[in-house]
């Protein structure tokens, strides 16, 4: 390690012992009042996003459903052409948050069910109607017999939970939606499952997305998929889930969630692994499919047949990466996670994660304790910039000591997974970028062996000085890919992609 | 008189189409250069104040926010505690001069009293505070942008008297323009072409202490058709600034830019200079489009058209399609409400003759509906109605307003002429791709 790191480090150790220190209360795993995450009522609508037919009347100010609807559902649109989606408001003003506003969330649901003709209604308390204290649950129970849609409230004000909660919350009600199994149906879904922890809608058509990627694997094997939850899928597939042979986690954290509520109320298998980022995990979540799907010999041939595919080019790739160091950036919890699983496992590196936020011990422990679970155990670093009160100065102040980190190393024993906003002087290795797709499955990673590949053979040439100039601009020093959350948008964690001027944007900054 | 649609199962139930008032104040706020800002709520609202930063394209490296980050205890036991330590803590990693205390939905109806715990902590603290209450519910972003500036209005001081002709340009921000600093450029250059200098940009790009010298200005001039009235107005009254061009629509389209040029160059008595300015103008147009547009005529002639927009541009629009293009207006859909733009646009298709079905404060639903009833062949709007019109059965949807689904690199104006032909060349463009085969028709080659 370079000499100077030590005087910015918080952190260095394994996961394990950070794990420790945060259950512990040894370190400091807040987040700052200047990093903002998306609130509950952003992540819940995320995920109700990707329920076809559907619609979320928002009891509360406009503004809540005017900016989930600009982000998620505009963004469902322009990238995955579907059509234009509303999300209703009751639009609460300073009248109606004084009086109360449950006659206009009546008229609202009778209104809604009567124009849009939904399958379902989901009604989304706010801040403002949850202080105010509007028994949402009695006015829904009254109009049950009065509308055609199904209805379903969700307490998830923004103040109700931390940033994850919206997701669980979410996932853990829609299993309310469904059926129990029968034996008619299971019969009928014994060759099915259901990819869980999706959101948003449905998938481009014109990128070649890890999801499909899964779905493709498990239609070589002969199974079928009943649905993506919540990735556009319908209420008439919500109703069978239960039926089908497994549930699939895509997000093993988020996945998790609702997984684990269908097994426990309706005993629908679960198969939760890390995400299916290289070989190794990805043979896991083949085989922990096919051990509740009975097809435990197609699995097996269907792994050696995609393996064949890319051994050569694979195989290749490994013998350049084996024992290198990979730094990865630690800003997606989930992410960074299963790629060091990857580099660990397919391709024999050691993996350090970057700046690795201590608040994910809490928000990301399922994750955490599936990766402890299986033996691996990544060296966290974490320096002060990244627990630092601020924005732009601290972003700075992390890049900066990243390149003290990586001043010590060269460019042909560490290799870095992060964003391509990020200029240290080792190969990059941008695993986000759209032409990079998919990163799941065997094709996937052939995809990241020869994207690694591609770094390392042109790492010769030195990073454009226009695009660093970009990022970094010369009056300010340097920033961090992390502050640059207008071109970030589609890439960080927790964000999300608006289509104003057509520009990627951070949902939070 | 227009025709105004009526729409049912609207009354309890809202598709917003703007955003609530805390975006508008943050937008206030966001075009005061070097200030920071506390958000006293919960984390999903520092979206909403990040989008107002956006909007005034604010570098990522100079943002201060702040924000408290409210949970459940906090909004049960009160967190003043919580914003006193953030107010001082961000008053020592900020180091900005003035600090902003923005209590939004949670904080205004908990009740919590940042303005007297801005007064008591005022004496430690290096940032003068400014506390502004902005809970989401007291109105729409236009309604936010209004409460921003009479959160700011303390600072404007009684006129010290100047002798120039100047002019201050208020809430040029709000406008769906999506780069609508093109339009403010633009409209500083006709004001500097007729030598009338620009005191104040309120709010964008400037700094505090510019408000001290705001009076001086001999007029202010609106570019919003859907805020600012109200400030105007107190201004007019209390500091002796006259409203100029209140009440005729903004310059875009060949005459209304020729009427407001004339405007304001009588007003400060250049009306010479104003016809070069005209002339020149009209020529630029008319020479480029006989040059590079020429089929416009048999394309736009008689097309019938919507227009999906804010009160700035959806009033503006109707005299340069209708008139200047030959197609016929036969929908104005307006995000906002707002009396003085209904006046104005009522005005303006009496004068023309025609009879458009009209609607302000539309949602989204109305939008469609009104789309889907109509008979339109094109919709004028942004990438909202882009997707409406397909779902619609209209083939042709001009994007040229915000959100828009286009790349944007340079800042284009929409006002004035160079404003006219930027917007002719997107039409022109979303015209060509709309009646363009999607695939090839490989079958004929056969």
């Amino acid at each position: 390690m370079a000499g100077k790191i030590d005087e910015n480090i918080v952190f260095y150790g394994h996961l394990s012992e950070l794990y420790q220190l945060a259950k512990e209360g040894k370190i400091k795993t807040g987040l700052q009042g200047s990093h903002t995450r998306p609130c509950k009522f952003w992540t819940a609508t995320k995920i109700l996003s990707g329920i076809r037919n559907s619609i979320v009347i928002t009891h509360g100010p406009s503004g809540c459903a005017y900016g989930v609807k600009k982000a998620y559902k505009l963004t469902n649109s322009r990238n995955s052409g579907s059509p234009y989606e509303p999300v209703i408001s009751t639009n609460m003003d300073e009248e109606k948050v004084i009086h109360g506003g449950e006659g206009e969330l009546k008229g609202a649901i009778l209104e809604v069910d009567s124009k849009y003709r939904p399958d379902i209604i989901f009604i989304a308390a706010s801040c403002a109607t949850g202080i105010i204290g509007d028994n949402i649950d009695a006015i829904v129970d009254g109009l049950r017999s009065k509308v055609s849609a199904r209805l379903m409230t969700l307490h998830c004000e923004g103040f109700a939970g931390e940033y994850r909660s919206g997701f669980d919350l979410v996932f853990k009600q829609i299993t309310k939606l469904m059926d129990a199994p029968t034996a008619e149906l299971k019969k009928q879904l014994e060759r099915s499952v259901n990819i869980v922890g999706g959101k948003m809608g449905p998938e481009r058509t014109e990128v070649d997305t890890d999801v499909k990627e899964l779905v493709r694997l498990l239609e070589q094997m002969g199974v079928g998929v009943n649905s993506i939850i919540a990735g556009n899928c319908s209420l008439e597939e919500l109703k069978r889930a239960p039926s089908v042979a497994v549930n699939c986690t895509l997000c093993l954290d988020i996945g998790y969630a609702i997984g684990t509520e269908m097994l426990n109320e309706f005993g629908t298998p679960l198969n939760s692994t890390i995400l299916p980022y290289g070989i190794s995990a990805t043979e896991k979540w083949i085989k922990g499919a096919s051990k509740y799907l009975g097809m435990e010999n197609e699995a097996e041939a269907l792994i050696q047949k995609e393996y064949s595919h890319i051994k050569e080019e694979f195989e290749e790739a490994r013998k350049k990466l084996v024992d290198k160091i990979a730094i990865i950036e630690g800003h997606d919890a989930i992410k960074c996670l299963s790629i060091a699983h990857m580099l660990e496992r397919d391709f024999g590196m050691r993996a350090v994660i970057y700046n690795f936020h201590p608040w994910n011990t809490g928000a990301r422990e399922t994750s955490i304790d599936y990766l402890l679970e299986t033996g691996l155990d990544p060296e966290i670093l974490i320096t002060k910039g990244t627990l630092a009160f601020g924005k732009y100065e601290s972003m700075k102040q992390t890049e900066e000591e990243l390149l003290d980190f990586i001043g010590g190393f060269d460019k042909d024993s560490v290799v870095y997974f992060g964003s391509s906003l990020s200029f240290p002087s080792i190969p990059v290795v941008d695993l986000n970028a759209i032409m990079n797709r998919p990163r799941f499955g065997y094709r996937g990673a052939l995809k990241v062996a020869k994207c690694i590949n591609t770094a390392l053979e042109y790492s010769f040439r030195k990073r454009s000085a226009l695009f660093k100039k970009i990022v970094f601009p010369e009056k300010s020093g340097l920033a961090s890919a992390g502050s640059m959350t207008s071109k970030l948008g589609s890439e960080l964690p927790d964000c999300t992609v608006y289509a104003e001027r057509r520009r990627g944007k951070c949902m939070m900054n | 008189m227009y025709d105004e649609l009526k729409f049912e199962n609207c009354s309890h139930s809202k598709d917003p189409v703007l955003g609530c008032a805390l975006e508008g104040v943050a937008s206030v706020i966001a075009g005061i250069n070097d200030v920071s800002i506390v958000i006293h709520s919960p984390q999903g609202c520092a979206a909403t104040v990040a989008n107002a930063f956006d909007n005034h394209e604010i570098d990522f490296t100079k943002r201060k926010i702040g924000c408290t980050r409210l949970f459940e205890t906090d909004i049960i036991m009160g967190a003043s505690e919580k914003l006193e330590n953030l107010i001082r803590e961000a008053d020592k990693s900020f180091g900005r001069s003035v600090m902003f205390v923005v209590g939004t939905c949670a904080a205004d109806i908990i009740g919590e009293d940042i303005e007297g715990l801005c007064k008591n902590l005022q004496p430690e603290i290096n940032a003068r505070l400014i506390p502004v209450v902005a809970g989401g519910f007291r109105g729409n972003v236009y309604d936010g942008i209004n409460l921003g500036l009479k959160a700011i209005t303390p600072f404007i001081k009684t006129s010290g008297g100047g002798a120039e002709d100047c002019v201050n340009l208020l809430i040029p921000q709000a406008n769906i323009n999506p780069t609508w600093m093109g339009d403010l450029d633009h409209i500083k250059n006709l004001l500097e072409q007729l030598d009338i200098r620009v005191q104040t940009v309120l709010p964008h790009n400037m700094g505090l202490e510019e408000l001290g010298s705001f009076a001086d200005a001999k007029a202010n001039i609106l570019l919003s058709g859907d805020a600012g009235q109200d400030f105007a107005k107190r201004m007019q009254e209390k500091q002796g600034i006259p409203l100029i061009m209140g009440d005729i629509p903004q310059p875009v389209g060949l005459k209304n830019t020729a009427r407001w040029i004339r405007s304001v160059a009588t007003y400060f008595d250049k009306e010479e200079k104003a016809e070069e300015i005209i002339r020149a103008g009209e020529e630029k147009v008319a020479d480029i489009l006989r040059r590079r547009a020429l089929m416009i005529i048999p394309r736009y002639r008689n097309l019938r058209i919507a227009v999906c927009a804010d009160a700035t541009y959806g009033v503006a629009l109707v005299r340069m399609l209708f008139e200047e293009l030959e197609m016929i207006p036969e929908l104005i859909l307006i995000r906002s409400s707002n009396t003085r733009a209904a006046k104005i646009l009522e005005r303006e298709i009496e004068s023309m003759g025609i009879s458009p079905k009209v609607a302000f404060g539309v949602d989204g639903y109305q939008i469609k509906k009104a789309l889907e009833e109509s008979r339109v062949d094109a919709v004028l709007g942004s990438s909202w109605e882009k997707y409406m019109a397909e779902e619609a059965g209209i083939k042709i949807a001009f994007d040229l307003f915000a959100p828009t689904n286009r790349d944007i690199y340079l800042d284009k104006a929409y006002m004035g002429y160079e404003g006219m032909l930027n917007m002719l060349e997107i039409i022109g463009n979303d015209w060509e791709r709309a009646f363009r085969s999607k695939e090839i028709n490989w079958e004929q080659y056969a």
